[in-house]
């Protein structure tokens, strides 16, 4: 760097003073900068979280501290819409994560081309964007009473309806498989990726085969991530409001998806009780916190061994 | 991870002020949050009622001068295929170019359309729905909370007297009859009748158009059901025993019926009125073969009401509404659409009915009742109070 | 052994693609179908003549584009000076980003709607807006930050600052001239998600009863046969563009993480 600066003949470019500001001014001048993002955290996440929280151990008339409103969570009605929506998420989390874990594994380890991983990947993206409406449209193309698979299972000689219908328990599973399994994807390649060539060898050096690798040094590193990973899934999958409205919404299906549930509270208030709605919105959020930890704390283990 | 063990000054003066804003951010929260939540259910007071009638108003002109100055109308749950709604938007609008028109959740139900009222109450945004076409059973619910406020439109005399709240807070303007629509290439044998629907070979195809907690079409659907069950007009209890064994037997599927459902042959059997299905037979007649059947045993037929909120922030556009909808233009545009206006013995005796129109009615000749108000409201409560504990579970799997 | 391995990859892969790819197939045959007995292009046709599509479609392109505006506003200079000073910020900030995934969309949208009702901001259509752009910037949040944040750590942001500096720029300088242009393809990877999601979205929007792509989408499932199928691929189709923008932008790291989106 032999080129001298002229301080006189610097350009302009909105000289500060030179003199080093003292510690309050410069905490305020940083702090300023990140000030803008906070405030905005405050006003559109915490602020509208806070309240339903707030209000949903405040009762209907006067806003004193109660726990009516959870303990009125307690009809058939929610809590069997509950217990329908863990199924679903359970059973989506896990098949959607031994599915993706397989495919995962298929195109990483698997022997096949490079460019095979670069595609799916790439559709994996697209794929676990592609959910709400416009995938239920698929679906009901697909698997519909009037789908393009229903009918050449048809010419096959199976008849799925009137026994299957996709508007239902299992429908709901399908189709949320479809966003599930590239996400499992999506986050468990890097996952093997990062199992490095020299573990392997040195299992097999140390006379291990292909089972007692995977059972002794794969599997136990990877645990974390896959057990983590299917936690977001299950969150995943217990959040989605667009696909089951799609497919279910606007009628009885908010007895299966306590998303609906929470979306009918808008309007219809069917329900009939402010509180009531809060309480819902305020079980989810419980819900979801506890899936978040679940991850965060499997992320944090993996890490030991997959540091990227 | 290692630890620092002293903070430096200016750290920890950066941490204190963060957590200064955090701690007032958590009081304002709090206090805000319980602020709201310390009167959650008083809506606020209504602003005074604009003019009872165009007299009041001033005549036509003044009140298209006043709606001038509103310049945009909000309706609420008005689908275009419903009751030709689509055409009475569009010729309204052309009429009265001034407007701006705010078309609100067009697939809500009619409980939508009353809590939006509730939830908007002192918003003056385009959320907040002027008017509201509701079932009839809503019409004395909205009254009672006082979410609407009345007026008389010029042709009021010719609206029957059974079909309008006489301080005119709500009147009807359109009524149809419950009754199947069925997509014949779907389904082979078309049902004839309620009992029917329970047979096995329509297992699956059955729906009905929304939440019978808060749709009026849905509600009806069950009601109608019962009709059809040989109990007295008053008694729901035999509609929902029904429809708990159509949802056992899997006949009932837990999807909305909708117009492009049937088509489609989706839900190839949908409970609708006869104007929705008679106008989506209509509209795909070149795709597809919908018949439209009035089950034997008898229907019921359903009002819906016409009526201005309380809290309306264009009530003068709301009033041009209203005169519009209840013109003679406007009661012929319902009709078109397969809906029985509610001036029709009106119109039928001043002859004003084109003899096509006349023409393409269905003729439907079997037992419809006409419910009375208190035969409504209690029949509304059973519904909604029994509906998911009865039948609702059912669709858990 | 590779020749068995390869082989049971190939079988695993071809049934898992089959799931995939099947209703997409099933999805574009259908929408061809518009015209009875001869396949064609007349639903795709209905859709992009009818003003609603393209009123809806530009809403949330003009929504997208505003959510990207006032993110990399908000988030860039944020990421900046976790990067730079305030170090120790960064587990929070992180985890301030993550929240919209432990809240879905719907509790966000009864939550606004919920606090903010009655003032100013669900006094007008306007102030609606407001609230919808607010939330997708909520949104966008864990994409954009964590995508400039894998740009800012690629870059010496350190050195840069300080050679600024010694040159007499001010901050807003320094971010505009010197840190923005060397994470610009970062931004854009984050620009490009936060893309796909405002326009695919529909919990909120619904919700907040705008006239946005996604509640568009919804509405005419409920009245239309074959255009809902057409919309499904065009939907489909607009995805695909914007993650193969991304894969493009972060050709160059090999191993690049495709970053995912969960608007469920």
């Amino acid at each position: 760097m032999a080129q001298t600066i002229d301080i006189a003949s610097a350009p302009l470019l909105g000289v500060r003073r030179s003199r080093p500001p003292r510690p309050i001014l410069r905490l305020s001048l940083t702090l300023l900068g990140v000030l803008p993002f906070f405030i905005f955290v405050l006003a559109f996440q915490f602020f509208p979280a806070f309240s339903i929280v707030t209000r949903t151990f405040a009762r209907n008339s006067d806003g004193t501290f109660t726990l009516d409103n959870i303990i009125s969570l307690n009809t058939p009605l929610i809590i069997g819409a509950y217990v329908t929506t863990t199924q679903i998420s359970l059973i989506t989390s896990i098949l959607g994560g031994a599915i993706g874990f397989v495919l995962a594994c298929a195109i990483t380890i698997g022997g096949l081309p490079a460019w095979i991983k670069g595609g799916i990947l790439s559709f994996s993206g697209v794929a676990s964007n592609f959910a709400g409406v416009p995938l239920v449209f698929a679906f009901t193309s697909t698997l519909g009473r009037l789908g393009v698979l229903t009918d050449f299972l048809k010419t096959a000689g199976i008849n799925l309806y009137p026994n299957f219908t996709l508007y239902g328990f299992w429908g709901l599973c399908i189709v949320y498989l479809y966003f599930q399994i590239p996400l499992m994807v999506l986050i468990l390649v890097p996952a093997i990726d990062s199992l490095k060539k020299e573990w392997r060898e040195a299992s097999e050096n140390l006379g291990g085969t292909r089972f007692h690798y995977w059972r002794y040094v794969a599997l136990p590193i990877l645990f974390p991530s896959i057990v983590g990973t299917v936690a977001l899934l299950f969150g995943n999958a217990f959040g989605t409001q667009a696909t089951a409205y799609a497919l279910v919404g606007g009628g009885a299906g908010q007895n299966m998806v306590v998303t609906l549930l929470v979306t009918a509270q808008f309007s219809t208030d069917s329900l009939a009780n402010p509180g009531l709605g809060n309480a819902l919105a305020f079980g989810m959020i419980v819900v979801m916190a506890f899936t978040i930890l679940i991850y965060t704390y499997c992320r944090r283990i993996s890490m030991r061994w997959l540091a990227r | 991870m290692a630890h620092k063990h002293s903070i430096s000054r200016r750290h920890f003066l950066q941490m204190s002020a963060l957590t200064g804003v955090g701690l007032t951010a958590f009081a304002m929260n709090s206090r805000l949050a319980f602020a709201q939540t310390a009167a959650p259910n008083p809506l606020p007071a209504a602003p005074a009622p604009g003019p009872i009638d165009l007299k009041a108003a001033g005549g036509m002109d003044a009140l298209i001068e006043a709606a001038k100055k509103e310049a945009a109308l909000s309706t609420i749950a008005l689908p275009d295929d419903w009751a030709n709604y689509g055409q009475m938007k569009k010729e309204f609008l052309a009429k009265y170019t001034f407007l701006k028109h705010n078309d609100l959740n067009p697939d809500g139900s009619s409980g939508d359309e009353v809590e939006a009222i509730k939830a908007n109450a002192g918003n003056k945004g385009p959320q907040n729905p002027d008017v509201i076409d509701v079932g009839f059973i809503w019409g004395q619910l909205a009254k009672g909370q006082s979410l609407l406020q009345p007026y008389k439109v010029a042709t009021w005399d010719t609206i029957p007297d059974a079909l309008k709240d006489k301080d005119g807070y709500y009147y009807g303007n359109y009524y149809g009859t419950m009754a199947f629509e069925v997509n014949t290439a779907a389904v082979k044998n078309v049902p004839q009748d309620w009992s029917d629907l329970l047979k096995p070979e329509y297992k699956g195809q059955i729906a009905i158009s929304g939440d019978p907690t808060s749709a009026s079409q849905a509600i009806h659907a069950v009601w109608a059901s019962s009709i059809g069950n040989g109990s007295a007009v008053d008694d729901a209890m035999p509609g929902l025993e029904f429809f708990k064994k159509l949802a056992e037997s899997g006949n009932l599927v837990p999807v909305v019926a909708s117009p492009a459902g049937v088509a489609k042959g989706e839900t190839p059997i949908a409970l609708r009125w006869d104007y929705n299905a008679l106008s989506n037979r209509d509209a795909n007649k070149d795709t597809v073969e919908i018949a439209v059947v009035y089950p034997k045993s008898g229907s019921i037929a359903g009002v819906y009401l016409n009526g201005i909120s309380a809290y309306a922030p264009r009530p003068y556009a709301a009033r041009l509404w209203q005169e519009y909808v209840y013109s003679d233009a406007g009661q012929l545009t319902f009709l078109n659409g397969y809906a029985k206006p509610v001036r029709f013995d009106d119109l039928q005796k001043r002859a004003v009915i084109p003899a096509e129109l006349a023409a393409k009615l269905p003729k439907a000749d079997i037992k419809v009742a006409f419910p009375t108000v208190e035969q409504i409201s209690k029949v509304l409560d059973a519904i909604k109070t029994g509906w998911p504990s009865i039948v609702g579970v059912k669709f858990n799997k | 052994m590779i020749h068995r391995q390869s082989l049971w990859s190939w079988l695993c892969l071809a049934f898992i693609l089959l799931y995939f790819f099947v209703p997409l197939y099933a999805t574009f045959q259908f929408s061809l179908q518009a015209k009875r007995g001869q396949l064609g292009f007349t639903a795709y046709q209905n859709i992009f003549s009818a003003p609603d599509f393209s009123n809806s479609f530009l809403f949330s392109f003009q929504t997208a584009l505003l959510t990207i505006a006032i993110s990399m506003v908000l988030i860039i200079p944020t990421a900046y000076w976790v990067n730079l000073k305030l170090t120790w910020l960064r587990p929070i900030v992180e985890f301030l980003t993550l929240i919209p995934f432990v809240i879905p969309a719907v509790i966000v949208a009864f939550g606004l709607i919920r606090a903010y009702n009655r003032t100013l901001l669900t006094d007008s259509g306007e102030g609606v807006y407001v609230l919808l752009v607010g939330a997708y910037v909520s949104l966008s949040f864990p994409y954009m930050y964590r995508a400039v944040d894998t740009g800012l750590q690629a870059i010496n942001v350190r050195t840069l600052t300080e050679a600024a500096q010694s040159l007499g720029a001010s901050w807003i300088a320094i971010l505009v001239r010197v840190i923005f242009p060397n994470i610009f393809r970062a931004v854009l990877t984050g620009a490009f998600i936060t893309f796909a999601i405002a326009m695919g979205e529909f919990t909120i929007a619904s919700l907040l009863s705008q006239p946005a792509f996604g509640p568009y989408m919804a509405a005419t499932a409920a009245r239309k046969v074959y255009e809902p199928s057409a919309l499904a691929i065009v939907s489909f189709g607009l995805t695909w563009l914007c993650i193969a923008g991304v894969q493009i932008l972060t050709r160059r790291n090999r191993g690049g993480r495709v970053p995912t989106a969960l608007i469920r």
